[in-house]
């Protein structure tokens, strides 16, 4: 097991959060968003599982399943992707 | 005795029957003219009042009365002291919901005193005025008019530490600057004692501007909080639509911290649960004390009647600080709530129609419900057996349901093409083909209750749009809810459409705010949407500061609320100030003895 050196950053979980929702329901993330809770974002657990899903297939990695409970904010979750918990699958 | 088992005066008149002359000082004789000037003093349509109102008369004299009138059950008894105790046993027998009572010859030969009783728990979750209860029990004689006694007066809270809410307002801007001014001296020096004391809203006795702030704080962080709140223009409030959550949304001691800690969602559980039976001890006590819980709050048996009672409890709670919602929309078990609110079924027939459905479930052999991030179409291929969908929630989110083993396979072949799969806490599996014979066993059960049409816009997620008259009153339309496939979205899209209104979720957790911040109208701004709850299970203060916040949200949209109301969540306590004594086991105190 190796710590990943990917490296999320906030646009592409922007993104990923955007393609998410789907075409038609997409979420306001232009404004400062980094601190605010997902559910505020309209991200449920299902739907924040499905972004982290995204995330591992296209980085490669593994995200804990206890991220969703932890990680309240994309900042959260972006700080515990980058901070080496997340491992190379 | 509790409020549950008391009866409730919440009116009482004296009228002179008929058109006989003012100062007759002929004795009061109960005639079908009499009982239309009972009726007429109500100045009710006899359509507005519950379908379960029974007239009952006492008097001495009767002068050709039917058994019915006007739609009515009109009984008779010898005296209005007897009239008033049979109320009482009929409103606890569930033979009636209201019993409007009219005593003849009282207090003088030739009037008649008439009284409205209800239970009196439902009464102060309905927001009567209560004149009083029914003191029954004293004096044995059944002919003497039982005395009324005062309710119980407010207990107050004692905690000075408790979040509250401070609203203030201005006629401009810079009025509202100026408010905000004065204010944050006044907080910063208050004693943490006369914190709670403080008046809800600044400046007070004049009517609230608008332009406007609120803060949810304590005591030490108050001057703080006043100072960072946002200014918001309150010129143009929106509508309130409710909505409320079905099964899935529950939670171990979910709204635990409201309960005994505001007067009328206590009430209003306690009434929910009155009607349950010898079930009704028993789910409270695996509520409050979930750790000892008998049954789990995910088995049907707990979450469906628990998620009805603290539904209808936080609806009545907000009702109680005057605000009049325009719409209401409920999910899967949550419609049947919201038809409540609409006037479709009295709240114990509900909860009569709520216990069946739980009856008939458990005998269904055990499946399963399944959530999906994914649309309707793209789940469609994967359903095999008696898996269906049960639910359309949002653009990507789908609930499926079915038999244990089939939903099992395609959660599996799901996972496998990349979905995201979410196994949702449910024993039954509402919504799908499986549920059939539990479906037609209610509509035999539906038959028997009283079915009226909406009085206000009920959506259905049913048929995702308006609840049409003829679907309120059709025992079938509900019976089948436990089959069919609920279109929330689609629902929602209806309501949003209608108008553009603040959505308040009054249930437990969040899961309809994230259908509707998802939703084109939320995410433009053009509605908007407000948790009465956390998004998760927390402490007790939490429950009272999301509820709070609720209410803030209220006041910034511009509403203006009975913030008397508001306070008790602040200032009233039911619960015992001394720590409970510690628990010795039976065996472990024969030792000690």
């Amino acid at each position: 097991m190796s710590t990943t050196t990917a490296t999320v950053t906030l646009a592409d979980l922007t993104r990923m959060l955007r393609e998410s929702a789907g075409e038609e329901e997409g979420i306001d993330l232009d404004g400062d968003v980094i601190d605010t809770p997902f559910m505020e974002l309209g991200y449920d657990s299902l739907a924040l599982l499905q972004v982290i899903g995204q995330i591992q297939r296209e980085y490669g990695i593994e995200i804990p399943d206890d991220a969703v409970v932890d990680a309240e904010t994309p900042g959260a979750l972006l700080a515990l992707i980058n901070s080496g918990r997340a491992t190379a699958a | 005795m509790s409020l549950t088992q008391r009866s409730a005066v919440v009116r009482r008149l004296i009228v002179s029957p008929g058109s006989a002359p003012q100062h007759s000082t002929a004795p009061a004789v109960a005639s079908a003219a009499a009982v239309s000037a009972v009726l007429r003093a109500f100045g009710r349509p006899p359509e507005d009042l519950p379908a379960r109102t029974v007239v009952l008369l006492g008097a001495t004299a009767f002068d050709g009365v039917g058994p019915a009138h006007e739609g009515f059950t009109v009984r008779t008894e010898a005296t209005p002291g007897r009239a008033l105790r049979r109320a009482h046993r009929e409103l606890h027998e569930g033979t009636a919901d209201l019993a409007l009572v009219a005593g003849f010859g009282e207090p003088d030969p030739w009037t008649i005193t008439v009284y409205a009783v209800k239970r009196a728990a439902e009464a102060v979750a309905d927001g009567d005025a209560v004149l009083g209860v029914l003191d029954v029990t004293t004096p044995a004689d059944e002919d003497t008019v039982p005395p009324l006694r005062p309710l119980r007066g407010n207990p107050r809270g004692t905690d000075p530490d408790r979040h509250r809410l401070v609203c203030w307002s201005g006629r401009n801007a810079d009025d509202e600057m100026r408010v905000r001014d004065e204010l944050l001296p006044m907080l910063s020096g208050v004693h943490r004692e006369v914190f709670p004391a403080l008046p809800a809203t600044v400046p007070c006795g004049t009517p609230p501007g608008p332009v406007r702030g609120a803060a949810v704080t304590v005591s030490a962080l108050a001057a703080r909080s006043v100072h960072k709140a946002r200014t918001t223009d309150a010129s143009h409030p929106r509508p309130v639509a409710l909505l409320f959550p079905g099964q899935g949304s529950q939670h171990a001691g979910m709204a635990a911290g409201l309960y005994r800690r505001e007067p009328v969602f206590t009430a209003a559980v306690d009434a929910a649960l009155s009607h349950m039976g010898e079930e009704g001890p028993r789910i409270r006590a695996d509520w409050l004390d979930p750790a000892r819980a008998a049954i789990d709050i995910d088995d049907v048996r707990r979450a469906q009647p628990l998620l009805f009672a603290i539904d209808y409890a936080l609806g009545r709670l907000v009702l109680s600080w005057g605000v009049r919602p325009t719409a209401l929309l409920g999910h899967s078990a949550g419609e049947l709530v919201a038809a409540t609110f609409a006037g479709v079924v009295s709240l114990r027939d509900a909860v009569a129609m709520v216990m069946a459905r739980v009856r008939e479930a458990v005998k269904i052999p055990a499946g399963g419900m399944l959530a999906v991030a994914a649309s309707e179409e793209r789940v469609l291929p994967y359903l095999t057996d008696d898996v269906a969908v049960a639910a359309v929630n949002a653009n990507q989110q789908v609930m499926l349901a079915g038999s244990k083993g089939p939903l099992t396979e395609i959660a599996a072949r799901l996972k496998a093409d990349g979905h995201t799969v979410v196994t949702v806490p449910a024993t039954s599996p509402f919504h799908s083909p499986a549920m059939a014979p539990a479906s037609d066993a209610v509509e035999v059960a539906y038959r028997a209750i009283p079915l009226r049409e909406p009085k206000m816009p009920l959506y259905s997620g049913y048929t995702g749009a308006l609840m049409s008259p003829e679907e309120a009153r059709s025992p079938r339309f509900w019976a089948r809810q436990i089959t069919d496939t609920v279109y929330f979205r689609k629902a929602l899209d209806e309501l949003l459409a209608a108008d553009d209104v603040l959505l308040i979720e009054v249930g437990p957790r969040q899961t309809l705010t994230a259908f509707a911040r998802r939703h084109r109208s939320v995410r433009l701004g053009a509605g908007a949407v407000s948790p009465i709850l956390p998004a998760r299970a927390g402490t007790p203060e939490a429950d009272r500061q999301s509820v709070l916040t609720a209410a803030a949200r209220l006041w910034t949209e511009g509403h203006d609320l009975d913030l008397n109301a508001v306070a008790r969540l602040w200032t009233w306590s039911e619960e015992e100030t001394a720590p409970a004594a510690p628990r010795v086991p039976a065996q472990a105190q024969a030792q000690l003895a």
